[in-house]
């Protein structure tokens, strides 16, 4: 088969995902589709692999500092020269993660973004250095999402922020979805939107809680490490992968 | 010059058969490609799915008819350049309609998976594109009657 042909054939295999948050559990499971993007070309399996990574928990959770993070989706950036949108695409949840990193740290008490380089990737990071005490970051009017993530965040509702911010991104991909319909980039999308469905379908507010809990006692306690792991969640702590060595 | 001519002509003549088997075989990979990736994620309605993607066939069979209708007992300059405008441009149209057809088909197909309720609507296009190949068909039959023979 050839390569439009498989991908018409890859995308139609793929069952529908339906809105976010309407459904508990997810359409297709992790093994299954696996097993379908066994049919990807092995250039675009290492392509799809490498977005997961720098767009998933479970994969950034492998690096030490927030730099090496950056560093490695800078690369992934430029590994998808070919593929704009998913460049776009990547590139604008690093952006969502970096505001999010921002909002966070500024509600810890951080009282200027000088250091954004070292923790921020995007368009946004001048803005928020300059606009640090404003809600939204001098965003709010293009970004209204922003303003409203602030005021759940000081509010401490956690899972509505997390309804937001998963929204967001989820529009975001269906934004870029609408563009194409049997192509690579088809197939990624639909493997980005399957891990945010996947990650909600598995949320448990029990579990969130106590993971939170961990995470501020360790923190307290002082323990040297507590303080990067804490800012590496802060920035990459919205999706978990369940492709966990699907593609290996 | 008149042998160009005469050459033109039988081009014109196949023209029809040759472009719309091009098209119907690339719409009916297209379809078929959405057909088979659909029956892997459907627990039934398999025969609709591979029905609907044979669709593009259409149009090498309207190219037959094109053939027929445009062959004369001899092809000399008097005919050819007629044979092989109409040949050729009613080829192009069945290619381009088989091709586009198979793509609004796999749209189709894969749309109706996630809304069944859909499969009728969603195949509007693609018999919109068939009629378009329907005109052609026509209209060429038509002016083959005001060839010289």
């Amino acid at each position: 088969m050839s390569r439009p042909h498989q991908y018409i054939a890859l995308v139609s295999s793929l069952p529908h995902l339906g809105k976010l948050f309407s459904r508990k559990d997810v359409p297709i499971s992790g093994f299954r589709l696996k097993q379908r993007l066994s049919m990807l070309e092995p250039a675009h399996a290492s392509l799809l692999r490498e977005m997961v990574e720098v767009t998933a928990w479970a994969g950034v959770a492998g690096f030490d500092r927030d730099i090496d993070v950056i560093r490695r989706a800078n690369k992934v950036l430029a590994d998808l020269q070919a593929y704009p949108d998913l460049q776009h695409l990547v590139g604008a949840r690093m952006e969502t993660r970096t505001l999010i990193a921002a909002l966070r740290r500024r509600r810890d008490g951080q009282e200027s973004a000088a250091d954004i380089e070292n923790w921020g990737l995007g368009r946004w990071c001048n803005q928020i250095r300059a606009n640090w005490n404003d809600p939204a970051f001098g965003l709010g009017h293009f970004m209204p999402w922003v303003g409203e993530a602030h005021r759940l965040m000081l509010a401490g509702d956690h899972i509505a922020m997390e309804r937001l911010v998963l929204t967001q991104v989820f529009d975001q991909l269906g934004h870029y979805g609408n563009l194409h319909e049997f192509d690579f980039e088809a197939v990624a999308i639909y493997v980005l939107r399957w891990v945010i469905v996947e990650r909600w379908s598995r949320y448990n507010e029990a579990d969130a809680r106590a993971r939170l809990e961990t995470l501020v006692a360790a923190a307290l306690a002082g323990k040297t490490d507590a303080g990067g792991l804490a800012g590496r969640q802060d920035l990459f702590s919205d999706f978990t992968s369940a492709l966990e060595g699907a593609f290996s | 010059m008149n042998e160009f001519v005469v050459a033109l002509g039988w081009f014109g003549l196949f023209a029809p058969v040759a472009l719309g088997a091009i098209g119907s075989a690339w719409g009916c990979a297209l379809g078929g490609s959405a057909a088979i990736g659909a029956m892997l994620d459907s627990d039934g309605g398999y025969g609709r799915f591979i029905g609907v993607s044979l669709m593009p066939s259409s149009q090498v069979i309207y190219g037959i008819v094109i053939m027929f209708s445009l062959q004369q007992p001899t092809i000399d300059a008097a005919n050819g350049a007629a044979l092989f405008g109409i040949g050729l441009l009613s080829g192009v149209t069945m290619l381009y309609t088989g091709i586009r057809q198979g793509e609004v088909l796999a749209s189709a197909i894969h749309a109706s998976k996630a809304k069944p309720e859909i499969f009728g609507i969603s195949l509007a296009p693609a018999a919109v594109l068939e009629g378009f190949s329907v005109f052609a068909l026509v209209f060429a039959l038509v002016l083959s009657g005001s060839i010289p023979a």
